[in-house]
């Protein structure tokens, strides 16, 4: 494929190197030219200085042959032009951009749905054909973990569905007996998808695999079976009542909103507050900047505001931040977050989140006690891989510190494996195939060796990242 | 600018002379041939003059800034006091003309404090037109003025911003002469359906229809010397009592109720504190003042009417409350500082400044407790509302400053302390009655002239606010400076 990626940042450079690993074509477009040069040296594409919405050089550097065009300039006015400018000529090629403004994500999400119900043959909004907020996505995922006692990260692959990373506690019925065995105990029916064990090495479990206390094991469940699940891995688990989010600005507030939309209860509710159970959390944020938390506090009338700094001795005790149940930082400084949430774990909050800057500090963020860590930019570069992967594959997720990509994708009929049974295909550690849902079928099931692979049927695997040869048997290619 | 001022009071006091109408119908038709040329001179003199200055003004531009909405607005009600004091002097039931701007400044606020002992000796037209006054005045002449001439839609808003009560002034639709509109709307068809129940009820025709004038503007004004009481209608007590307490809610709640959004309504700060209070004080009123299981209908029916009576600054009665034990006076008269909700006809430091206020030491406190935590306060369930604490509280200041002045004032013409005090609060909240010697079945004629003047400028300043008449009054005499 020829993908157009215009800005050279952190993210674009990211992407860059993930689309030129799966030998993509790739044209990496940016009007810096410190940045132009640094990419050049570093990536095998062609790198352009140019402005991004300069149509003549785009298409002298061959847009009309592009598949398709990834904007992630800092200006969200700029990405969307940009594309804008594109489709005016090209509508062809697929468009992505990147839109950080949170009322630009929902004005053009509630354009599309009023659109669609008028016009069903209408264009997107500004020929944009996917918007990437990477600010909602990672606060989903924070939103998410919350959701489920912060015992893990949780992927959610649909409605019902996920795949939660839990740690092995003392005392699990999971550990010595090898996975083979498992189905022995009682009411467990779930599948490993992945282990990393505590020194740090990862591997696709087979029947054989044992597990030790300390793992971290991918388990594929239903989303309400979590709480199940917690019961075999031991992991250790808090009720989570009083939480501190700190940092106002994009995530934070996000979060927030989801929590506060959650929380709505009534007055009759809060009256007899102590009946209402694990629903009610007490909400305290804390910021630096007077501004951002005046904002926040006209906002979240519900939600405890401190303005102070999250490292000051002072406030902290004098507001008892040390003995609240869950710490989650998520202000734009990616490394005071770690700190944080590894300082305030070590003086006894009891679970931590923190937003990191990529995937890659998962594993400093679990030595650091870190319980659950969400990378900012990782779930931007994963979802435009998803868009962009071409064939059949829907979403791709990047899981154990990038090393294995969860790939959600249909299989294509024109696949080899079309037709055969799932033992016949299988390649033990290569890859496993999590969820099978049939072209006719309503909902995932687990499949089993016997379950016969059906052209058209929605299928998850997890793999190798970066084995694109496996994902095109399965999904095809363009 | 003196031009454009001449012309809006022209125009409203041909607007007041046309009102006149009414007692001028009552009095042909009840034949009281003495009232008739009292009502027909005032009404054709106004007539008049708004004619010649509409003929001059035509074509003229209207310039409006200001500077000038609020001298203007305190101009006129200044005016039409006067103008309305005219046919109670020319009926010649009024002894002297100060009298009959004492009424008639009285009436216009709607603080119903009379000058005569016995009004049943007065005309039937006359007592009418007293409590018309009460009902002009209450939801302002200029906002009529402004709802029925096309002419003073420009600029207008400042106008009934200066006139209307409260922190927090908005408009209800884009055209503030649809607003004024609306709001009227709702005022008449409010006073009609309580004229109708008080008539269905067994009060005379008449009577029905001044009591009607007088609760909706929270006036005071009866035509009975007894007031309400003296018609012996429990049903049409607690009417009353429903209405006062109806006319002392803001009256853009009505409005919301009309075009559908209750749930404003129902988060409507202001109407909570004022519903809890109200409720509150009649509670601990009743409890006091029952004196055994049988009469707990009869005292509650009393304390009700008397609590609504006071809180909304009407100032009825059915009962001397003087006669009541302390602890129920003592309810009462804390009532004397709160008054009703912004917006509303009824006068007093208003509900809302004091949810503003409490809201406010609310915070304070907690900032104690929590000196890095950030607090907002939030009216109407709308955050980020700190901005009006500062307004308020010069408010409450001036408020309590103008108090002492005229509480001076009284004591300079010779009133006892308590009279003094009771009567500043009623004269500058716009209630009527007061304590001492200016209680519910006493009246202000008694008192020396200068005083009356005083406490008319002193009902002048609770109706509109004190800003408007302050400020009318400052550049009158020492803000003249100009900026070049």
């Amino acid at each position: 494929m020829k993908i157009f990626v215009i800005g050279a940042g952190f993210t674009g450079m990211q992407l860059a190197r993930a689309l030129v690993l799966e030998r993509n074509n790739v044209v990496l477009i940016d009007n810096d030219p410190d940045r132009v040069r640094d990419a050049s040296d570093q990536l095998d594409c062609t790198v352009l200085e140019a402005d991004g919405n300069n149509l003549e050089a785009l298409e002298a550097a061959g847009i009309a042959s592009a598949d398709a065009l990834v904007t992630l300039t800092e200006d969200d006015e700029i990405n969307m032009i940009t594309c804008s400018l594109v489709d005016s000529v090209y509508p062809r090629i697929q468009k992505i951009a990147r839109v950080r403004n949170y009322a630009y994500y929902t004005a053009a999400d509630v354009a599309r749905r009023r659109a669609k119900s008028a016009m069903p043959a209408s264009r997107p909004l500004y020929g944009i054909d996917s918007m990437l907020n990477p600010e909602v996505e990672a606060a989903d995922a924070i939103s998410a973990a919350m959701e489920h006692g912060a015992i893990g990260s949780v992927i959610e692959l649909d409605a019902e569905f996920g795949i939660t990373t839990l740690s092995i506690g003392e005392g699990s019925p999971l550990v010595g007996a090898p996975l083979a065995e498992l189905s022995k105990l009682d009411g467990w029916h779930y599948l490993v998808a992945f282990v990393e064990s505590n020194e740090g090495a990862t591997s696709l479990p087979n029947g054989r695999t044992t597990l030790t206390v300390g793992d971290q094991i991918g388990l594929v469940s239903r989303l309400s079976d979590i709480p199940q699940l917690v019961t075999y891995t031991k992991t250790p688990q808090e009720k989570l009542r009083r939480v501190v989010v700190f940092g106002a600005d994009r995530v934070g507030s996000l979060l927030l909103a989801r929590q506060q939309k959650k929380q709505h209860v009534s007055l009759w509710r809060r009256l007899f507050g102590i009946s209402s159970g694990d629903a009610f959390q007490k909400l305290v944020l804390v910021d630096r900047d007077p501004v951002r938390c005046r904002e926040a506090v006209e906002r979240f009338p519900d939600v405890r505001v401190l303005c102070g700094d999250v490292t000051d001795e002072a406030l902290l005790s004098e507001e008892d931040i040390f003995s609240c149940d869950l710490l989650v930082a998520a202000s734009g400084n990616y490394e005071l977050n770690l700190v944080t949430a590894a300082y305030l774990k070590s003086r006894g909050v009891k679970k931590t989140i923190a937003l990191t800057a990529h995937s890659s500090y998962g594993d400093i963020a679990r030595k650091l006690g870190v319980d659950v860590a969400v990378p900012m930019r990782g779930t931007v570069v994963d979802s435009i891989r998803g868009h962009l992967r071409g064939g059949r594959v829907e979403a791709v997720h990047s899981v154990c510190n990038r090393r294995f990509e969860i790939v959600e994708g249909y299989i294509s009929p024109k696949s080899s494996v079309v037709g055969k049974r799932l033992q016949d295909v299988m390649d033990l550690g290569a890859f496993l195939v999590l969820l099978y849902r049939s072209a006719a079928g309503a909902a995932y099931e687990v499949p089993c060796g016997g379950t016969v692979l059906e052209a058209d049927a929605h299928v998850v695997l997890i793999t190798h990242a970066g084995d694109t040869r496996l994902v095109a048997r399965f999904c095809g290619r363009e | 600018m003196a031009f454009s001022f001449l012309r809006i009071l022209t125009y409203v006091l041909g607007l007041v002379g046309t009102s006149l109408l009414l007692p001028l119908g009552v009095a042909i038709w009840k034949g009281e041939a003495a009232a008739v040329p009292a009502f027909l001179a005032p009404m054709l003199t106004g007539w008049c003059v708004a004619i010649t200055f509409w003929l001059l003004a035509r074509g003229r531009p209207r310039v409006f800034d200001v500077q000038h909405a609020f001298g203007t607005v305190g101009g006129i009600w200044v005016a039409i006091c006067l103008f309305g004091a005219l046919p109670l002097y020319f009926s010649g039931g009024f002894p002297t003309f100060t009298d009959a701007v004492f009424e008639s400044v009285s009436g216009f606020t709607t603080t119903g404090a009379s000058v005569l002992s016995d009004v049943e000796s007065l005309p039937a037209s006359v007592n009418l037109w007293r409590c018309e006054t009460h009902w002009l005045g209450g939801l302002g002449v200029i906002a009529l003025a402004v709802a029925l001439i096309p002419l003073l839609g420009i600029g207008g808003f400042r106008l009934i911003k200066a006139e209307t009560t409260g922190p927090d002034k908005a408009k209800l639709t884009s055209l503030i002469a649809n607003t004024a509109k609306t709001l009227w709307f709702i005022y008449l068809a409010l006073t009609a359906a309580q004229a109708l129940l008080l008539w269905r009820v067994g009060m005379p025709p008449l009577d029905s229809l001044a009591h009607a004038f007088s609760t909706m503007g929270t006036g005071g004004f009866s035509t009975r010397n007894a007031s309400v009481g003296a018609f012996g209608l429990p049903a049409a007590e607690w009417i009353c009592t429903v209405f006062m307490l109806l006319a002392s809610v803001n009256f853009t709640l009505y409005y919301r109720v009309l075009t559908g959004r209750l749930g404003e309504v129902a988060h409507d700060s202001e109407l909570r504190t004022f519903m809890a209070l109200v409720l509150g004080a009649v509670a601990l009123a009743t409890a006091v003042e029952c004196r055994s299981w049988e009469c707990l209908g009869s005292t509650l029916r009393a304390v009700a009417f008397q609590v609504s009576s006071i809180v909304s600054t009407t100032g009825f009665m059915t009962d001397d409350y003087l006669a009541w034990r302390p602890a129920a006076q003592v309810t009462i008269f804390l009532l004397f500082f709160i008054g009703g909700c912004s917006g509303s006809t009824a006068g007093g430091i208003k509900v809302i400044r004091w949810t503003i206020l409490g809201k406010q030491l609310r915070n304070e406190l907690r900032r104690i407790l929590h000196p890095h935590e950030i607090f907002t306060l939030s009216i109407n369930g709308c955050p980020g509302r700190e901005t009006f604490v500062p307004v308020v509280a010069s408010f409450v200041f001036v408020y309590m400053m103008l108090v002492l002045a005229t509480t001076f004032m009284g004591a300079l013409a010779g009133l006892d302390v308590l009279t003094a005090f009771t009567g500043a609060l009623s004269m500058v909240g716009n209630v009527g009655p007061a304590f001492g010697q200016l209680g519910p079945t006493a009246n202000y004629g008694t008192l020396a002239a200068p005083l009356k003047w005083f406490y008319m400028f002193a009902m002048l300043a609770g109706r509109l606010e004190i800003y408007t008449l302050l400020i009318l009054v400052g550049r009158a005499c020492f803000l003249r400076r100009r900026v070049v």
